[in-house]
């Protein structure tokens, strides 16, 4: 059998989150190994979520939110964007894979764009392979 | 030359005798003796009689800036700083915890600092490397003039250069020691939150016991609240009993910000903490 990832989604509901419903509506293809947990916002996502995502089995955390500049709260993004950064940074150096993380800035617009980054994170992730590293073993 | 630490003592013990008799001040952050004269233990003196107390030596490492959030707002304390402390001071001060009026600091120039484990000279590298504090209000020693040869960031080559799966390794290992006794998080002056994410029930962050996942959790997290806030003073790993080389990645995320955000913590007052803080023109590189 071949490996299916599981993918943690975590969508801005104001773009991302919209923009999946446009790639829906439009009934775009896209893989199903995403999950997406809908947030208000990419700066209420505390890096702890990405941390215990992969500790509870997620083989890639693909983070979605709005173009900088077009924050539906104005700045959000822009603070979401600097963390974000560091959280990168952090898993890279605790020895992570840094293809396993992810942020992208997609528009409620672009329904395109979230099928495509979507497919194309899926097939990144089946080629890296399990993530195993921070994984708890029970 | 430096200034004998036998001089800096009584230069502290006068200073604050002074300040503490002009009332300008109510309490004074210092040094006291411990159970024996390398194992100094941080002490409060609040009336002229504890002076006499007061000790300062190769061995005082600890960082007094700790301190300085347990009292209520508004009052007047003096404290004894070495340069990574003054560093300590000045990013509370821009995170809004003390003020700077509040607060009155005694610099410290220091050099050949000792560990009161191994009984050793610090080695510079495990530190942010600085001779004389950034911020002081009196000094009570010469300034000592010269820079340390190394860079603060010179010491992450190596385990920059590892491949991905040697560091994983190398930082389990290190994480598997951990017995959880917090000490890093009780050393740490930037550590103030109550109650920590650790000790949370609702939502549970991670495992309280000490096994693989949850001190993972603990100090990648731990890690990740200090970015752009860690002053380099090493305290953790040295008050860290099985002896995890923390300073490695607090060092490591600290070159980050300072390389993505162009600005170091606890340099001068009039800064905001990187993470609290956006440019609109910050680029989207950083994310790759």
């Amino acid at each position: 059998m071949s490996f299916e990832p599981k993918i943690l989604g975590i969508a801005c509901n104001w773009c991302t989150y919209t923009g999946a419903d446009l790639a829906g509506t439009t009934r775009l293809q896209y893989p199903q190994n995403l999950r997406v947990v809908r947030v208000m916002c990419s700066s209420r996502i505390n890096p702890s979520f990405i941390f215990r995502a992969f500790q509870l089995g997620a083989d890639g955390v693909l983070v979605g939110g709005c173009h900088p500049g077009d924050c539906h709260y104005n700045t959000g993004n822009l603070y979401a964007r600097r963390r974000l950064a560091v959280t990168k940074k952090i898993l890279d150096f605790s020895g992570m894979e840094p293809g396993r993380f992810r942020v992208e800035w997609i528009s409620a617009s672009e329904g395109n764009k979230f099928a495509e980054v979507v497919t194309e994170f899926t097939q990144q992730i089946k080629n890296l392979g399990p993530q195993t590293k921070f994984k708890i073993v029970t | 030359m430096a200034t004998s630490f036998k001089q800096i003592e009584e230069n502290l013990k006068n200073e604050a005798r002074k300040l503490l008799e002009d009332g300008r001040v109510s309490l004074v952050l210092a040094y006291s003796r411990g159970y024996d004269e390398n194992h100094p233990v941080p002490f409060v003196a609040k009336i002229t009689a504890d002076v006499e107390n007061i000790v300062f030596n190769e061995y005082c490492t600890a960082n007094l800036a700790r301190y300085l959030v347990r009292y209520p707002r508004g009052t007047k304390m003096a404290i004894a700083v070495k340069p990574a402390d003054s560093r300590a001071v000045v990013q509370l001060i821009q995170e809004e915890k003390i003020k700077r009026e509040d607060v009155l600091l005694l610099g410290i120039p220091v050099i050949g600092m000792k560990n009161s484990k191994t009984g050793e000279v610090i080695d510079s590298k495990t530190t942010c490397g600085l001779y004389n504090p950034v911020l002081y209000d009196v000094l009570l020693g010469e300034e000592i003039h010269g820079q340390p040869v190394v860079s603060p960031y010179d010491v992450l080559a190596e385990y920059e250069a590892m491949d991905q799966d040697a560091r994983f390794a190398f930082w389990q290992k290190e994480f598997d020691k951990c017995i959880r006794c917090y000490a890093c998080r009780k050393a740490c002056p930037m550590c103030y939150c109550d109650p920590c994410f650790i000790d949370q029930n609702k939502p549970k962050w991670g495992e309280k016991s000490p096994e693989s996942s949850g001190n993972l959790m603990y100090h990648l997290t731990r890690f990740h609240h200090l970015a752009g806030r860690c002053i380099d003073c090493g305290e953790c790993s040295r008050a860290c009993p099985v002896d995890i080389p923390l300073y490695l990645f607090h060092k490591k995320v600290a070159k980050e910000c300072e390389e993505m955000f162009g600005q170091a913590a606890g340099k001068s007052i009039q800064d905001k903490p990187v993470l609290v803080n956006f440019r609109v023109d910050d680029s989207d590189k950083i994310l790759e």
